[in-house]
């Protein structure tokens, strides 16, 4: 017992953090079964429970040149009614298995993923399976989900975040698919139930796929039901992405998405950097820590806690599997567009011309080694942190040395991450609002050009 | 069939602050929240958007912690921290590595103990809230529909119907006496608890709990507001317009049943029959076979109901399809209702709600609202502490929602789910979309 504690005796300074302690990254079991999927389990026994996530290497970015986000809409209408089991037999099958269904695709990949408890985790599995290869894309169910799709466009492009990421990726990527993160309307109207039904035919094959499974089950248990539940399913060839030239503009442009009656205006400024497959990747995590993308961050402490600008300004490191990106965001009061560019600027090229203090440096290190071990506490996080690495083919041991190798970067690191990836003087800034607003300070900052919410020059 | 036994350990320090513990050493983290009893309902007249203004400059800095620190602190300590504002609680929170505990409860100690922030800081931070509300609400299609908009229909008393993120004016209104009388009446020990969830021996936690905040003063008395409403007796509804959607768009929400009274759990039962995903039957009538609405969903928030200690609405949101009118819409809405009176619920049927009940349960203790590892045990067990003194209920509370039978589910829907009982908000769109297709059979 430690004896009471008067008022004045408050220590007056914080308590030093004890060691780091041993982070034991649960096991793996990694296989590919003779059809080529790859299959990664990990055992999580906190709660009775098992997520599984299904993942195919293709995404919008393979279809987006004649049917943009096709893969989006095909996962959609997946779970709507397969040759065995109809819509509604689906959806109480899950609750059945207290189970929950998300089915989505992104630039890169299409994904089934299901958690639910462990004690179904058979039936959960094989849930996965009739969706992965038995989807009968029911004409009724297509038709009900292009009108739902419809109408989330329409609200989306009134969105100004949505609308900023949209100009700020076809700036980035130009002609290469990855500049394309939505359909237009026309597009919608366009889709074929069978564009549908070939895309799942090619891309959701056994060599394309990924299983990572996380429970509260042996791996051993695991493994059987998989090869039990996918073993027999058949081989067959996946398509791969055709690549295409990037645009590398020379200089600062700014593109505004005029959006009438704004009352805030949205900024999202970058460039493109790099995959995480490349060996600069931790030390640009590093910079983009000290940067903006943390709370204690300059970004941070500059626009938001000294000057008010803004609630939630953050930078970010975005890996696509063939290339990134780079960004800066902020919505902000729509008279301090350009107080506020100024300082996005002044910080970017602070950090790329003198080194970081020994003691932020120590602070941003700390920071992304205690927090890259948060996931381990939750099914949902490992699973995250799982697919981070075998989707992106990073080394086995990436999650186990995650720690040491950040710890080793040094202020330098910090510079060089910093000058090659953080490239203000040719950084394209999108701002979204009303016009006759911003117009005028955004063109401070280099040639205006203007679009409507529907993407049309103004 | 699996049953969960969290450990839970409570103690009251000496001022009154409560502290409660429960170890899980699975990985090297504890998630740390103080709960303090007071939200946006008891926020001082004039002054709406207060309690969630007041949040903000509890980051502000404290005596031995500047501005910024706190967040260094926490951040250089290999952890996350955030804080939230809701009707009846305000809480703060820190997910760390176990090795930094120590760290985080000084830290929140000395806010708790001496909150330092000057006029320079609350400028500041006024202007970080209305950028929030900005890009929350006022920026955004449908923003703040419908959890800013049903309320000021719903209620009739201040605490419940006002705006909760606040008035421009009301905020410019705000002064540095207001925060330190606010922080003066409620952040009080003895109005608070301490959660420390995670990597931790129970022990050793309680000794430096008590090291750190024992000193703190209590209160003498916390004072109370009368956050009850008049009986309704028909129905109510209102309209707001909508700057930037094109779609309809509308609320409906029932006032339900006190906290864990035995409709309650019934209640929750209901709601799983009605919403609960795309099985819910609001959502597979409306949207799935109808095909009158966009999206509908809603409900009164199973498994995370636990933090109302007044009156609460269990809402349903529908964004329609404009060639639907919205009194069309009411009426499909209706017909689901009008079966839940009707007919009692079958075997089956319900033996899935339980199901999904019980791993919805486990998802929500193990990470939960706020997306960090064991946020939402920690937030079940501050308000079972809070409003029952009761933190073990986080392990019973399951059962008495799985022991609900069909007939209790089909008297709670005729008692509760009346039209004298709700009230309905229609967000209008200013530029309403032009409805596609014609459909047979339904009044425009």
């Amino acid at each position: 017992m430690t004896s009471a504690t008067s008022p004045t005796a408050f220590p007056v300074r914080a308590p030093a953090v004890g060691p780091e302690r041993p982070v034991a990254w649960p096991r793996r079991t990694v296989r590919t079964l003779a059809n080529g999927m790859q299959v990664v389990l990990a055992e999580q026994h906190t709660f009775p429970k098992i997520g599984v996530e299904l993942f195919f290497r293709s995404g919008n970015a393979l279809v987006s040149h004649k049917s943009p986000d096709l893969a989006e809409l095909t996962s959609r209408v997946i779970r709507t009614g397969t040759h065995l089991h109809t819509s509604r037999q689906i959806e109480e099958g899950l609750r059945r298995m207290g189970a929950s269904l998300g089915t989505m695709a992104g630039a890169d990949t299409s994904a089934i993923a299901i958690s639910g408890l462990s004690e179904f985790a058979g039936k959960l599995l094989a849930m996965v399976d009739d969706l992965a290869r038995n989807a009968a894309f029911p004409a009724d169910e297509f038709e009900r989900e292009r009108r739902q799709r419809l109408e989330e466009l329409r609200i989306e492009r009134t969105t100004p975040g949505f609308l900023a990421n949209e100009r700020f990726r076809r700036v980035l990527f130009g002609e290469h698919p990855y500049a394309v993160v939505a359909p237009t309307e026309a597009q919608v109207e366009a889709y074929q139930r069978d564009s549908l039904a070939d895309f799942y035919r090619e891309n959701y094959v056994p060599s394309n796929a990924l299983l990572i499974a996380v429970g509260d089950l042996s791996s051993d248990s695991m493994m059987a039901l998989v090869e039990k539940t996918f073993g027999a399913w058949k081989a067959g060839p996946a398509p791969t992405l055709a690549e295409t030239e990037l645009p590398h503009p020379r200089g600062r442009a700014v593109h505004l998405v005029h959006l009438p009656g704004t009352v805030q205006t949205e900024i999202l400024l970058g460039n493109l950097a790099i995959t995480r497959q490349s060996p600069d990747w931790r030390r640009s995590v590093l910079a983009n820590a000290i940067y903006g993308g943390a709370f204690n961050s300059r970004l941070v402490a500059n626009i938001r806690e000294q000057k008010g600008y803004t609630y939630s300004p953050r930078s970010a490191l975005h890996a696509l599997r063939h290339h990134g990106y780079f960004s800066v965001h902020a919505a902000v009061r729509n008279d301090v567009v350009a107080a506020t560019l100024t300082e996005m600027f002044y910080e970017l090229d602070r950090l790329r011309s003198l080194p970081v203090s020994d003691g932020e440096l120590a602070d941003a290190i700390n920071y992304l080694s205690g927090v890259f071990s948060l996931g381990i506490a939750t099914q949902d996080g490992l699973l995250a942190q799982l697919s981070t690495v075998y989707l992106n083919a990073l080394p086995e041991d990436y999650l186990e040395t995650f720690r040491e190798k950040i710890r080793a970067l040094q202020a330098g690191d910090v510079l060089e991450a910093a000058r090659r990836y953080f490239d203000s003087a040719n950084a394209q800034i999108v701002i979204v609002g009303d016009r006759a607003q911003v117009e005028p300070q955004a063109a401070l900052f280099g040639e205006v050009r203007v679009h409507d919410a529907q993407g049309k020059t103004m | 069939m699996s049953k969960l036994q969290i450990p839970v350990e409570i103690e009251t320090l000496a001022n009154g602050l409560r502290v409660v513990i429960s170890p899980d050493h699975s990985a090297p983290i504890v998630t740390v929240g103080v709960y303090y009893q007071i939200g946006f309902r008891l926020e001082p007249r004039g002054r709406s958007g207060f309690a969630h203004l007041f949040e903000h400059m509890m980051f502000q800095g404290s005596e031995h912690a500047g501005k910024m620190e706190h967040i260094r602190l926490i951040n250089s300590s290999g952890g996350v921290l955030n804080g939230t504002t809701n009707y009846d609680i305000t809480n703060y929170f820190e997910v760390v590595p176990s090795n930094a505990l120590e760290r985080v409860l000084w830290l929140e100690a000395d806010r708790m103990r001496a909150l330092k922030v000057d006029d320079e800081n609350l400028r500041n931070q006024r202007d970080v809230v209305k950028e929030e509300v900005r890009v929350n609400v006022l920026n955004q299609p449908y923003g703040g529909f419908p959890w800013l908009d049903l309320p000021p229909v719903a209620y009739r008393n201040w605490p419940n119907a006002h705006n909760f993120y606040g008035d421009f004016a009301d905020l410019d209104a705000a002064t540095l006496q207001d925060v330190r009388t606010f922080f003066h009446t409620y952040y009080a020990p003895n109005n608070a608890v301490l959660l420390i969830v995670g990597d931790v021996e129970p022990k050793e936690s309680f000794e430096l709990a008590r090291k750190y905040f024992e000193s703190i003063p209590p209160h003498p008395a916390v004072p109370s507001a009368d956050t009850s409403e008049p009986r309704q007796l028909e129905e109510r509804r209102g309209e707001v317009e909508e700057k930037f959607g094109q779609l309809p768009a509308l609320a409906i929400g029932y006032n339900i049943p006190q906290r864990h009274e035995r409709d309650w759990y019934a209640s929750a039962l209901l709601d799983r029959v009605l919403h609960g995903g795309r099985a819910g039957r609001i959502h597979r009538t409306l949207v799935l076979e109808k095909q009158i609405a966009i999206a509908a969903e809603g409900g009164m928030g199973f498994p995370d109901a636990f933090e109302y200690n007044g009156p609460t609405l269990g809402t349903t949101t529908i964004y329609h399809k404009p060639e639907y009118s919205p009194e069309a819409t009411v009426a499909a809405f209706d017909e689901v209702i009008a079966e839940v009176h009707d007919k009692t619920l079958d075997a089956d049927e319900l033996e899935q709600i339980k199901v999904k009940c019980r791993a919805d349960y486990f998802s929500m203790l193990e990470s939960g609202g706020a997306g960090v590892p064991r946020f939402g045990l920690m937030h079940a067990l501050a308000c079972f502490t809070l409003f029952d003194n009761d933190p073990q209920r986080v392990n019973t509370v399951l059962d008495n929602f799985l022991s609900v039978t069909p007939a209790e589910i089909q008297a709670t829907a005729r008692k509760y789910l009346v039209p004298a009982n709700r009230s309905i908000v229609f967000r209008k769109p200013i530029v309403q979309a032009a409805p596609v297709g014609a459909h047979e059979g339904v009044q425009q």
